[in-house]
């Protein structure tokens, strides 16, 4: 017993909790207050292998008996969606299966955190989450994406991240085009750069894209405030807007306190009256509240207030509030820096965060196993905010590499409670993002495209990005138990030019070179299988494609051309089939409510259909179901 | 998150078990629609006068001096002049002469007034009948429209937005988004088979395509695999629906066609008509450029342009098949206009004082409720804030304006923020 009572005190030490003020670990609704100063020592860097036994510690004490651990070709397939928002080529599904090396999974993890990819990835994950679906002129969205992703790219600490982002001053950006520089995975690099505007050359500071996230609230600074409480410390604080907290001890007097902090700093539009494209901005300090928010009968309220930080500490006396709160946000005794951006990135990968929604910490919102959360949290502050090395670590535990399945008999009594433990590796639905760079990667479009001459592959990407993330009605990523996906989403797949134009047999095309290429039917349904699902067929699944492929396919009765479904009273007369042409070419057209030009996918020439061999037409088939399933739709 | 309580949660992983084929029967989201209608109005209160919504969406805040509440002769009137109309109580301006026919069918709100003077905001504002607020996404109107009236197995959409996004599902989900067709009188992008695929092409490719649900489904067990089925089969419902053709205006008769405008809003309003008919129960048209910071009365012509023939063939339309006491029309924009003209011949955003259009669903007609000052730079009498509008909308169709819904953070969220029905509007029955 008493060796028992030493294990766990050492345990908690280690933990990096403070014993007076931190409970034991079985009143996880207290253990919910932010751990005081995380103490882990400097010289111990924590790895995977020591966070596996506090898991099962937690699994042993709720009574889980977790999945199976994952196979290697799912691993590697999950592992590229999480850390490069994109899925694996088929070569590297086969050269990581004849890999040996019992580390093989940690160096793909390095090879991915060293890629381009990463950067782009991560980039544009931030972007969604700090400035979403903002269509404003104002807002240069590329630019802070590509801000974002030299950061990234360095491997820049969250800590200077997050500072940058709270003091930004600066042009947001160069003016130009709406699309350019919209982001991309794997498009060429070293992206041209954008064409300055001679109308407004040399007006403004320099250029620095981390402005525009205080851009998009520049006529509302304390939604800014609120935002950035939420996102890098995990405090919803925005309720004390308009009244002190419902359930939680917050005030408004707190909320305007921390509003006024941003409210000492200027926004002006350089290019007012600019017509199209950006309309850069310039963010300077003046050092004193704003008039326009004093005149302001909603924001003086804000304004007057005397800036301080959320527990209190006064920053009136600060030169530069915007400077004194990030210090303070980031400083290393603030119990929600680390805790917020940590309980973040678990959630990403592991599907559920320690806390969730990940961005609620509160002491009424319960922990799922707070000394992991907060043994993570004290090392990551403690070896330097150092975003890599979390993925590195998250990426290498025994709870991250369970298989999807859970053990048989468990299906039906996992209740709630148990489900918070992660169990089992957590299904979710491919992102927009994430959805089309893997979409556009099997079916190898952009090499196909690029076949057909010279394309602007960046607007392309951000034409069929902005075509199909309007079909994507998600703006935060919160704890989801049913599948959020519309009708459009699904008629987009089914019917659509993406997945039309990239499992067509054009000449060059991925599924062109695989049906026309050398190797048995067995291998081509195999090849297909590895550029979408990421795995080899079963054999039941390849007997059955097989079959498929050699079944005899009668061309269809109906005209080649897109043609409306027999629904009732729709003859398939001349008029019929011109109507459903014109609807066709004209559904081209406008795809979505910022579509720039012409459908981009127009320019692939599709064969006409009654011209093509029966067994390619069923490849293509077999190469349209794997794209529309939800095995590949999925991240699992 | 949703009101399933964890007792709705288990029933639904039951029938998801059972609800194998990929055209499964709905029978776990018919339950759901059962849990949902314990929201609407109680038992004992008649029936909803309205049916369905239709909402001409005014994008860029329609300057009303101009077209609804027009003082011709003041400093602030502009050009135009205003016209008599069928009913007594209302002048509009001259360039809506077609309407002004139907004026009698019509209640002015001139008292419209809010706080959101810009476009995001205020657009935010008009679909959810809430201003922006970090901690939650309202649902808008037409989602909960969707969610609480809504029927889950039909095969045709219960929100429908044309030629704009209208606002999202929200806390209630994409599932009660709206289904946003951006070109109007065509069939929807998309639901028509992809070149080179007929039925019987498309029926045999879905077979492997269910093979491999099949396969995945059993394999991992998990509801939301059953969820994107059942999306999926819902498109493909659609897809075969004779419904679905209520979104081709091509077959409508060429003088009904011209009557409504050879625009894309006069195709919208009159695709509206026709999917109200189909049982959609809340579709919202766009017209935009209404943003007239500059070429104010030239810009604003050309658009009553649009929307006079459009309006008034809608009115007239749902008037004829006796439609129109059923069915609650709403047109208006996120803000009105300043009264003062600008140096480049424009208006800018006010939203202090402006004008909506209601009309059918059971609201008085001929009815003017509030007025402007003179110079209609304030409301003199009647205001009413958006809340209160939403609150008569959403009562008019059956909706609680008081029925709430839990955020994700725990907070309940009302269908009107507060909102009280505005008694004058509503005819006496």
């Amino acid at each position: 017993m008493r060796a028992l009572v030493v294990a766990v005190a050492s345990f908690m030490v280690a933990a990096g909790c403070q014993s007076s003020s931190q409970p034991t670990a079985r009143t996880s609704v207290e253990a919910a207050t932010p751990v005081a100063a995380p103490a882990a020592p400097a010289t111990v860097a924590l790895t995977p292998a020591q966070v596996d036994p506090m898991i099962r510690a937690a699994w042993a004490k709720g009574g889980i008996v977790p999945a199976a651990p994952v196979d290697d070709a799912r691993f590697l397939r999950r592992v590229y969606l999480d850390v490069v928002g994109t899925i694996p080529p088929p070569e590297v599904v086969t050269s990581f299966a004849a890999d040996l090396r019992s580390d093989k999974r940690a160096r793909i993890v390095d090879t991915l955190l060293a890629s381009p990819a990463y950067a782009e990835h991560w980039a544009t994950y931030w972007t969604d989450a700090l400035i979403g679906q903002v269509q404003e002129p104002v807002v240069d969205k590329g630019a802070f994406r590509r801000w974002l992703a030299g950061r990234f790219a360095a491997n820049a600490p969250w800590n200077q991240i997050a500072t940058e982002l709270l003091t930004a001053e600066g042009v947001s950006g160069e003016g130009g085009p709406r699309y350019a520089g919209g982001g991309s995975v794997g498009s060429d690099a070293g992206a041209a750069p954008m064409v300055d505007d001679p109308a407004a050359a040399g007006a403004g500071g320099a250029v620095n894209g981390a402005v525009n996230w205080f851009v998009k609230y520049k006529d509302a600074p304390q939604d800014l405030a609120g935002s950035a409480s939420r996102i890098l410390l995990g405090v919803q604080i925005q309720c004390a807007q308009c009244h002190d907290h419902k359930t939680e001890k917050w005030k408004q007097e707190d909320f305007r306190g921390f509003a006024s902090c941003f409210m000492r700093t200027r926004t002006e539009v350089l290019d007012k009256d600019k017509m199209m494209g950006m309309k850069r901005v310039d963010v300077v300090d003046i050092g004193r509240p704003l008039p326009r928010f004093l005149k302001n009968p909603e924001l003086a309220v804000f304004t007057q207030a005397p800036p301080h930080a959320l527990d209190g500490t006064d920053l009136s006396r600060a030169p530069d509030p915007r400077r004194a709160l990030a210090a303070w946000i980031t400083a290393p005794n603030n119990p929600w820096f680390s805790q917020a951006i940590v309980n973040r990135m678990w959630g990403h990968f592991l599907g559920r965060g320690f806390i969730n929604p990940v961005d609620d910490i509160r002491p009424s919102n319960p922990v799922s196993a707070p000394e992991v959360l907060a043994r993570i949290a004290g090392d990551f502050q403690a070896q330097g905010y150092d975003l890599k090395r979390l993925v590195r670590l998250i990426a290498g535990t025994e709870v991250y590499q369970l298989s999807s399945s859970p053990r048989a008999g468990a299906l039906a009594a996992a209740a709630a409670e148990q489900d918070k433990l992660w169990p089992r590796f957590r299904l979710e639905p491919l992102g927009p993002e994430e959805l089309l760079n893997a979409l556009m990667d099997a079916t190898g479009l952009e090499a196909t495209l690029r076949a057909t001459g010279k394309v602007d592959l960046d607007r392309i990407r951000y034409v069929l990005f902005t075509a199909y993330s309007y079909l994507f009605d998600v703006d935060e990523e919160f704890d989801q138990t049913d599948f959020e996906g519309t009708i459009s989403q699904a008629l987009a797949l089914l019917n659509g030019r993406l997945v039309g134009g990239g499992t067509s047999d054009v000449p060059g095309s991925a599924i062109d070179r695989i049906v026309a290429g050398a190797g048995t039917d067995a291998d081509k349904i195999e090849a297909l299988y590895l550029r979408t699902v990421s795995r080899r067929p079963t054999p039941e699944e390849r007997d059955y494609f097989v079959r498929y492929v050699n079944e005899p396919h009668p061309a269809d009765v109906d005209p080649p051309a897109g043609s409306a479904p027999a629904a009732g009273g729709a003859a398939g007369g001349p008029l019929a089939r011109l109507r459903a042409l014109k609807a066709q070419a004209q559904g081209g057209k406008k795809a979505g409510p910022n579509l720039v030009g012409p459908d981009p996918l127009g320019r692939l020439e599709l064969r006409d259909a009654r011209t093509v061999d029966p067994r390619r037409r069923a490849f293509e088939d077999v190469f349209w179901a794997l794209l529309n399933s939800s095995e590949f739709a999925f991240n699992h | 998150m949703g009101t399933l309580t964890d007792q709705g949660l288990d029933r639904r992983r039951f029938l998801a078990a059972g609800a194998a084929s990929f055209f499964g029967l709905l029978v776990s989201q018919a339950l759901r629609a059962r849990e949902a209608s314990a929201d609407t109005a109680p038992a004992s209160a008649p029936a909803p006068a309205a049916t369905a919504c239709i909402v001409l969406w005014l994008n860029g805040g329609p300057s009303h001096l101009d077209t609804f509440d027009p003082k011709p002769g003041t400093p602030t009137g502009g050009p135009f002049k205003a016209i008599k109309t069928r009913a007594p109580s209302i002048q509009l301006s001259q360039h809506l002469p077609l309407l002004a026919e139907h004026a009698d069918k019509i209640a002015l709100v001139r008292g419209m007034t809010s706080r959101e003077g810009s476009h995001q905001r205020g657009r935010y504002l008009l679909h959810t009948g809430y201003a922006p607020n970090p901690t939650v996404v309202h649902p808008a109107l037409g989602a909960w429209v969707s969610s609480k009236l809504g029927d889950p197995s039909s095969d045709i959409p219960a929100f429908v937005s044309i030629a704009g996004p209208s606002a999202a599902g929200g806390i209630l989900g994409v599932q009660n988004g709206p289904f946003v067709v951006m070109q109007a009188g065509v069939l929807p992008q998309n639901a028509s088979h992809a070149p080179g695929v007929g039925d019987t092409r498309f029926a045999r490719r879905k077979a492997g395509l269910e093979m491999l649900e099949q396969h995945f489904a059993g394999e991992t067990g998990d509801i939301k695999v059953d969820g994107r089925r059942q999306v999926y089969a819902k498109a493909a419902r659609l897809m075969a629906s004779p419904r679905i053709q209520a979104f081709d205006a091509s077959s409508e008769p060429a003088a009904t066609r011209a009557a409504y405008g050879d625009s894309e809003f006069g195709r919208g309003c009159l695709t509206a008509r026709r999917l109200v008919e189909s049982g959609v129960k809340f579709v919202e048209v766009q017209l935009d450029g209404w943003d007239t910071h500059k070429d104010n009365f030239t810009r604003t012509t050309a658009l009553m342009g649009q929307l006079d023939p459009a309006i008034s063939a809608l009115l007239h339309d749902l008037d004829q098949r006796k439609m129109l006491g059923k069915t609650l029309i709403v047109c208006l924009g996120e803000f009105g206009r300043t009264p003062k003209i600008n140096g480049n011949d424009g208006r800018d955003h006010f939203p202090d004082a402006w004008s909506a259009l209601l009309a059918g669903g059971g609201v008085r007609g001929g009815y003017v409720h509030g007025q402007t000052n003179a110079d209609g730079t304030k409301v003199a009498s009647g205001s009413v804030t958006v809340p209160n509008l939403f609150a008569t909308v959403a009562t008019q169709l059956g909706l609680n304006p008081d029925a709430t819904v839990m955020s994700p953070i725990g907070r309940p969220i009302g269908v009107t923020d507060d909102g009280v029905l505005v008694k004058e509007l509503v005819a006496k029955s």
